[in-house]
């Protein structure tokens, strides 16, 4: 049995560049992992080669088998979330147990009016 | 359609995994540990090597395999200056060498690569063409096959998908990989609203299909 949750302060899903997303990762493992890692990046989905870069994590020490931890990071100026008909920017918290690469995601949007900003919409505007 | 949506995105097809036909995971590993784990998976483009190159992966490396991958394309089609003999330091009996694009490899390059994998414990390789290894296995694509990944893509029954697909896959003469990506752009092209997209809709099926249709 494995599960892994992220959950966000006030349950947020839209952030500003420079503001804090803090929140709490929890497990609940059959043993206890040898390392929890919670990873903010962004990726790329779409057509084509897809695009990834980490740009903060935060490995939890000593990890029991079921525990829950808070956690914050300062996002970074850029790059904004958006999406287009050929390619989609998200961010994402990951979390990672391991042995046995047991993870979770959780995906938000980041820019300076919060919310994705779409690509097509503004070209047909 | 937001990029993130299309059910036919890069990620999404990347986790459609190589479909065995008539020949179970235990079985091709047996002939492969027959051919002394030197072996060639032959097939034209988007018939599925790389990605059953890949999938090999685990098993190999549960029977004890320390997997070296190595990968070439029509982009970058040659090694590293260094890399043959890095890869002569590196080897020994309990590597196994995975090579997805073998075929970029001319005669000479060939040859002189497989002096340096015999220090491992063995090599399979991808090739469109037969004659560099003995054939483990010939990938081929069909009609059927286009329309088991589509209606897996879309959650859907494969039965819906059968004519539009037999019209796609002889569009792109087999290639599955391009006849996705055509699918793709024809999703890119519908609305983003959730309502619109919700597949049992019997006009939403017509508007999906249109691709499919171009094809034929």
């Amino acid at each position: 049995m494995s599960e892994l949750k992220i959950l966000l302060r006030d349950e947020r899903l839209n952030y500003q560049p420079g503001e804090t997303i803090e929140g709490v990762a929890g497990w609940r493992l059959d043993q206890p992992p040898r390392s929890v890692e919670l990873r903010l990046f962004w990726f790329t989905r779409g057509k084509g080669t897809e695009d990834v870069a980490v740009v903060n994590q935060l490995n939890f020490a000593s990890p029991q088998s079921e525990e829950g931890r808070t956690f914050s990071f300062t996002l970074p100026p850029e790059p904004w979330s958006f999406s287009g008909q050929l390619i989609s920017l998200i961010w994402a918290l990951e979390l990672v147990a391991q042995p046995g690469n047991h993870s979770t995601r959780i995906e938000f949007a980041m820019s300076p009016t919060g919310r994705e900003i779409q690509l097509h919409a503004h070209a047909s505007a | 359609m937001r990029a993130r949506d299309n059910p036919f995105s890069t990620d999404r097809v990347l986790r459609v995994r190589h479909r065995l036909r008539g020949e179970s995971w235990d079985s091709l590993l047996s002939r492969l540990a027959a051919l002394n784990h030197r072996a060639a998976i032959v097939g034209p483009e988007g018939a599925g090597k790389t990605t059953l190159l890949e999938d090999m992966e685990p098993h190999l490396a549960r029977k004890g395999f320390e997997i070296v991958p190595l990968r070439l394309t029509r982009e970058q089609p040659a090694f590293a200056p260094d890399a043959i003999r890095r890869l002569r330091q590196q080897l020994g009996p309990r590597h196994l060498i995975l090579f997805d694009g073998a075929e970029q490899l001319g005669r000479w390059s060939w040859w002189r690569f497989q002096r340096v994998a015999r220090r491992a414990g063995g090599l399979v390789i991808t090739s469109h063409r037969s004659g560099l290894l003995p054939t483990l296995i010939h990938c081929r694509t069909d009609a059927g096959l286009l329309a088991e990944i589509v209606a897996h893509l879309l959650d859907e029954p494969v039965e819906r998908h059968r004519d539009a697909a037999g019209r796609l896959f002889q569009k792109h003469r087999g290639n599955l990989r391009d006849a996705l990506r055509e699918l793709y752009d024809d999703w890119a092209e519908q609305p983003t609203d959730r309502a619109e997209r919700r597949l049992p809709a019997e006009g939403r099926h017509h508007d999906r299909t249109a691709a499919c249709r171009r094809a034929g």
